[in-house]
Order: C-alpha cells, then sequence, then structure tokens
C-alpha cells in the first residue's frame, strides 16, 4: 500500500477569523491623537508633522506620542492598554521594512479590536506584506494607508511636505471619509 | 551500486513524486523528499523530545512549528534520521536569537541561520569541519540548514515576496553549517563560550546576512593580520545601527598564529573591539554619522567604535576549514549571537 505524503503546512493557522473595526469618528476635534512611531529614521518626524497638521485644522485636544521600540513585534499588552486608556484615535507608522510594515498593520487591526480608531501607514514598497499581514489577522480590506517609498532619507524640508500630505489622508482614514489612497 | 538494486528503483515514480511536491508550493527550489507518517516515526526514533514541543514560534505571526512538524521539513530536506536532534536543536538556538524570534525571517536583510556543530556528533554525523566547511558536497552540512528554511516557510507560511521581503538576501540562505574544528583549534570551542562543557555535542546557531573573506598568507605576525581584519570589519557598509556585531571564521592557521603569540580568543575579541571604529566624520561621508542617536550633535574627530563590547556575543569566534591557506572570514551577523549554545538532543 502507497503511503499518504504528509502536508507540511498544514500546522500552519488559516488565518484568524473576522475581527471588528473601530467606528469611524464624526469629529477630531477636542480628541486626543496618539502618535506611535516605531523608531525607523524620520517616523517620528513625520508623525508629529501629521499631529501639528490635524491640531491646527481639526482642534484636536492633545498629541499623545509613543514609542514601539521593538518594530518587528507586536504591540507589548502595557503599550496597548496605555495606548488604549490615553487616546481616542491612534496614527502608526512608518511601515517600511519587511517586518515592521506588517507588524504596524497587525497593531493597528488590534487596536481597532479595542474600539480605538488607527490610521496606519506603509511604505508603497511593502504593499504587499502589509496587506498579507491584515489578511492573517482576519481584516482582508483593512484600509491602510500608503506612502511613497522611501521615507528614511527624506530631508527636513520633506519631511513637512510629506507629513502635510498625509495628515490629509489620516483625517479622511478616522473619518471614515477615506477610499484609503495614498499620499 | 550494483544492477539489481538500479533496476529495482522506479526513476519515472520519483519524478512524478518530485513533481507533485513543487506542484504544492512546497519547496524552496530544489527538489524534495516525501515526508510520511513511517518516515516520521522513524527519525522522532532519535531524540528523546515530546513530538508535540514547540520549539519554533513567529511571534509577529502567530505561528509555530512543533517537533513532529520541523522533523517533517528534516525529511523533505534531505536529512538522515541521525540529523534530526541537530535540527531540532538549531531551532532550540534560534528561538533564543531576539531577531528569529521577531521578525528576522520577514526582513529585508533576508538573512541566513548559520548552524554550528561541536562535540562528538560532528565525526558521528559527518559534519564537515575542514576543508570546503561552507560546502558544498557533505549531506549534513547542506541538509541540517535546508530543514529550517523549509519550516520557516511551510510552517510559518513566509512565502517570497509576500510575508517574506528579503530585497536581495544572502547566497546560500538555507545552506549554512559547519562543525567547529576543534582538533585543530588552539582554543576551546564555541559551544564553551556559549555556556557548555567542552566535549559535549552542541549546537550553536545565529543569523547572518554576509561573509567576506580576508586572506592574508603574506603576515609577518599576529597584528598583521589583526589589522586586515580590523579594515574589514569596520568599514560602513553593514554600520547600521549604533554598533554592529560580526563573527570571525578563522582557519587553524590564522587562529594558530594568534595561540603562538600567546593570545586568547578573548585577547583577539580585546584587540578588535579596541581598535575597530570611525570617526563620526568617515560615517557622515556615507551619511552614516551617528549624531541623530543623541541631542547635541558629535564633534567629527569623535571615534565610535565597531562593536558594543569584547563579549562573544559581539564577537563570537569559531575555527574551522582547511590548514592550507591562511584565509579566514569575517561573517556579518544579524543583530547579534543571543551568547547561547545548546546540548545536542
Amino acid at each position: 500500500m502507497v503511503q499518504a505524503i504528509i502536508d507540511p503546512t498544514s500546522g500552519a493557522a488559516p488565518g484568524a477569523t473576522a475581527v471588528i473595526a473601530a467606528a469611524p469618528l464624526t469629529s477630531l476635534e477636542g480628541l486626543r491623537v496618539g502618535l506611535l512611531e516605531n523608531t525607523k529614521r524620520n517616523a517620528a518626524d513625520v508623525l508629529h508633522v501629521i499631529g501639528d497638521a490635524l491640531q491646527r485644522t481639526d482642534g484636536v485636544a492633545s498629541l499623545v506620542p509613543y514609542t514601539k521600540h521593538n518594530f518587528a513585534l507586536p504591540l507589548p499588552d502595557d503599550l496597548l492598554e496605555e495606548l488604549e486608556a490615553s487616546c481616542d484615535a491612534v496614527v502608526i507608522g512608518i511601515g517600511d521594512c519587511g517586518s515592521c510594515s506588517a507588524s504596524a498593520v497587525a497593531d493597528g487591526i488590534m487596536l481597532e479590536s479595542r474600539g480605538i480608531p488607527t490610521a496606519v501607514i506603509c511604505t508603497t514598497a511593502f504593499d504587499v506584506t502589509a496587506g498579507a499581514m491584515a489578511k492573517l489577522k482576519g481584516r482582508a480590506d483593512f484600509p491602510y494607508l500608503r506612502t511613497e517609498h522611501p521615507i528614511a532619507n527624506l530631508d527636513a524640508e520633506q519631511v513637512v511636505e510629506r507629513g502635510e500630505l498625509l495628515a490629509e489622508v489620516v483625517r479622511a482614514r478616522l473619518l471614515g471619509t477615506d477610499e484609503a489612497v495614498g499620499a | 551500486m550494483s544492477d539489481a538494486v538500479t533496476h529495482e528503483l522506479d526513476p519515472d515514480a520519483a519524478v512524478r513524486v518530485i513533481e507533485h511536491l513543487y506542484d504544492q508550493g512546497w519547496s524552496d527550489g530544489l527538489p524534495l523528499v516525501p515526508a510520511t507518517e513511517a518516515r516520521v516515526e522513524e527519525f522522532l526514533a532519535h531524540t528523546d523530545r515530546d513530538p508535540d514541543e514547540v520549539l519554533a514560534q513567529s511571534i509577529a505571526l502567530g505561528r509555530q512549528a512543533t517537533v513532529r512538524d520541523i522533523t517533517v521539513h528534516a525529511i523533505m530536506a534531505g536529512c538522515r534520521p541521525e540529523y534530526l536532534p541537530v535540527v531540532l536543536t538549531a531551532w532550540e538556538g534560534l528561538s533564543a536569537e531576539r531577531a528569529a524570534r521577531g521578525g528576522g525571517f520577514q526582513s529585508t536583510a533576508g538573512p541566513a541561520p548559520l548552524v554550528i556543530v561541536n562535540g562528538p556528533a560532528r565525526q558521528e554525523l559527518g559534519v564537515n569541519a575542514t576543508g570546503g566547511v561552507m560546502g558544498p558536497g557533505f549531506r549534513p552540512n547542506a541538509t541540517i540548514p535546508r530543514a529550517i528554511g523549509l519550516t520557516v516557510r511551510n510552517s510559518f507560511g513566509l512565502l517570497p515576496n509576500e510575508l517574506e521581503q528579503t530585497t536581495q538576501g544572502v547566497p546560500g540562505r538555507w545552506q549554512q553549517c559547519i562543525a567547529e574544528d576543534e582538533e585543530h583549534s588552539p582554543w576551546e570551542p564555541i559551544s564553551v563560550d556559549g555556556g557548555l562543557e567542552a566535549g559535549e555535542s552542541a549546537v550553536t546557531t545565529t543569523l547572518v546576512r554576509a561573509y567576506e573573506f580576508v586572506d592574508n598568507r603574506s603576515f609577518r605576525g599576529p597584528e598583521d593580520v589583526l589589522r586586515d581584519f580590523q579594515d574589514t570589519i569596520q568599514r560602513t557598509g553593514p554600520w547600521i545601527f549604533r554598533n554592529t556585531s560580526a563573527m570571525l571564521l578563522l582557519n587553524p592557521e590564522h587562529a594558530r598564529l594568534f595561540a603562538e603569540a600567546g593570545m586568547s580568543k578573548q585577547d583577539v575579541r580585546t584587540w578588535l573591539y579596541e581598535h575597530c571604529g570611525k570617526t563620526e566624520a568617515e560615517l557622515e561621508r556615507a551619511a552614516k554619522g551617528l549624531s541623530h542617536l543623541v541631542s547635541e550633535p558629535y564633534p567629527p574627530g569623535t571615534f565610535h567604535r565597531t562593536f558594543a563590547d569584547a563579549t562573544p556575543t559581539s564577537i563570537p569566534i569559531v575555527v574551522a576549514g582547511s590548514g592550507n591557506a591562511a584565509m579566514s572570514m569575517v561573517i556579518r551577523v544579524f543583530g547579534n549571537w543571543s551568547g547561547k549554545s545548546f546540548r545536542l538532543h
């Protein structure tokens, strides 16, 4: 009798069950917006430009900066809880590498499942892996934001320019009026 | 092989199996060996580990592989049953590596697991430690690391250009397994640096990005060779964070040169730690200055050391290769070595 050949992928989980999306906000006015940067070059600066723009145009009450030190891994529980307690919405970025782009999307999905609306920013070079992680986490259509690659070598002026552009799509994302268009 | 045996084997059936395995998308590009339950049991007889023990995990993906899953991949990679403990212990070692536990296998760097075998298992399994140690031509050296790569592909579901985002990668990414040439090394093996006793069969692993040779057969003394290593180690290309780390794969002749001059492995590490580095201005010429890490920019003449410290974690040293020429390797470690070796089982 011929023996069956073992399928080596049978142990890999087929993907998470569907998880909930956070309801979009009606306005950013008076809200606390978290800026979760992942230590990648220019990430914190771009997020700050976005935050400043939203304060100026939308009356965001406060910006709450956070750093995710291990950019490749999911958010640690304590940081997740702090974000949940201290922010009404969180901007996450910049996913501009193989592990950190996927991980940024996973963090966004995790926060949204706790009811916190997010705007996750990845560079276009990592569209496939960001999308693959969204699917793996049960939100194949997760509307993360795409921005042109690369970010790391933008100069100060270009950082401001990029941040201002992104502020528009971040607002649209948080208010649910977007089509997840890139900047 | 006798004609009788040759004629009993069915090459057409073998080709159909190989093509079937390709069609499933399970291959790294080379032909696979089919895994069956009977073969799994035959392999598992060589380890005392629980088949359901989780040995490999991708925290980022929430995926894992048990001893049994890894065994399936050892079979598919072409291992012999007695190699299984090396594959399993290599996964135990990789699970202790921060970079491998995290997103290392998804990284743009595309790092390769390097497996180092010490102790009697080297002779028992025939793991090459001498001429042509980086291969090809030796079954355990070629198949043990391949089993790791297949586990990454099939158990973690990391397919190239999907969740795996390697930019260019490392040649022979799943082909890097060596034994240390303890018989021709003047020092204790790396497994002793990793916390085990000399003479114990052990496995040490880390993730690596590149190999650069240091060919120095014209040396007059140990410092000539150390300066040659220094020049390779301190170049700006691999320098992307505050510090970097590097493994030395010394051929026996270079190792003996240092030892005969009275240097221990630690003396070699300390010399390199103290000498390797660049000034802020030299790094800044490649837009790699470190001033962005501090609030006040560094003066241009500030000397930055390549290594964070002089420990085996930052500068692991292994002796292997033929004694026929004084050439060694600087191996670029991805992150750094955990500093731990693992008893083979």
